[in-house]
């Protein structure tokens, strides 16, 4: 811990420490990867919901279901939570832990806030609307698509908060720097997907 | 091990001597501003659906390439494969949807 503290103050860390090893390049560039199986993922998640959108089944549809207001606060929720975790990466290539730590759990609140309002809209389509998985076809596509991308901020929450634990004890180091960045990765493409989910099931939803 | 750092750091620190907040700040504001035309073409109504439709996929293509490029670097220099790795992601995703589309769409 003390040495890689002297180091990030010493500046004897790299610039951008993620890029210094092989290592953390392979990772990065493995990352990518990763990501475009991502895609292909979500995509076949899109198309199923795509198909199955309109088969109700005499239950609620998407345009009397959805709210745009809630919608519009997680949007804009997860927009700046992507936005923090750039600061986030930017704080580490000036070497600056503590506000690395600091744009990080700002991260992880915003994404807590962004699970909490999903949490709360699904509920409430469960208890109020009679709105189930087992509802119709348009119900699983859309709880399969919506809850798979609120998985992965579940997931990407409790990775993010390790690696601040990780930071406190282990420091930033050529090792902790990669993962640091392709958490941030990570948390960019959550935020992509859910562009896409806020047009394709919200709003034309709204539109039919 | 210690001079290929070191050529990094002098090679990369120029780069990124000129990339400060305020960049990402613009690419923030035309993300919601893109987020607003869309909910707000939707929240209007009356206009052309089809329009709507339209106007809503571009305004998201829009933000995604804006996000990927600048949050996620892929405009910078030596991100051939994660161009790679995206673009196939998104050609089998794609194809994923049209398939879909038209499977539905056929009777």
């Amino acid at each position: 811990m003390t040495t890689a503290h002297a180091e990030a103050a010493n500046g004897t860390l790299p610039h951008e420490p993620e890029r210094a090893t092989a290592e953390g390049r392979n990772k990065v560039l493995a990352f990518w990867l990763f990501l475009g199986g991502e895609a292909v993922l979500f995509g076949t998640l899109f198309a199923t919901f795509l198909a199955l959108r309109n088969q109700t089944n005499d239950g609620p549809s998407a345009n009397e279901l959805f709210h745009l207001p809630l919608v519009a606060a997680a949007t804009f929720i997860l927009l700046v939570s992507s936005l923090t975790s750039v600061f986030a990466i930017q704080a580490m290539h000036r070497n600056n832990i503590a506000q690395l730590r600091n744009w990080l759990i700002l991260t992880v609140l915003l994404g807590l806030g962004f699970l909490g309002l999903e949490i709360y809209e699904f509920s409430e389509y469960v208890r109020h609307e009679e709105f189930g998985m087992t509802t119709s076809a348009f119900s699983s596509a859309f709880y399969t698509l919506v809850g798979f991308h609120g998985a992965h901020v579940a997931f990407g929450i409790a990775w993010i908060s390790l690696l601040i634990g990780q930071l406190s004890y282990k420091g930033l180091t050529v090792v902790t720097a990669p993962k640091i960045y392709v958490s941030a990765m990570y948390w960019h493409f959550i935020d992509v997907v859910w562009v896409f989910i806020f047009t394709v099931v919200y709003l034309l939803g709204k539109v039919g | 091990m210690t001079t290929d750092q070191q050529s990094k750091v002098n090679g990369v620190k120029h780069r990124h001597r000129t990339e400060g907040p305020q960049r990402h700040i613009v690419v923030f504001v035309f993300s919601i501003v893109l987020t607003l035309i869309a909910f707000a073409a939707v929240a209007a109504g009356g206009v052309n659906p089809t329009f709507t439709v339209v106007l809503l996929l571009i305004m998201a293509v829009l933000q995604v390439f804006l996000q990927m490029g600048f949050w996620m670097h892929l405009k910078d220099k030596g991100h051939l494969l994660p161009i790679i790795f995206m673009l196939g992601g998104f050609f089998i995703a794609g194809t994923c949807i049209i398939m879909a589309l038209y499977w539905v769409w056929w009777d």
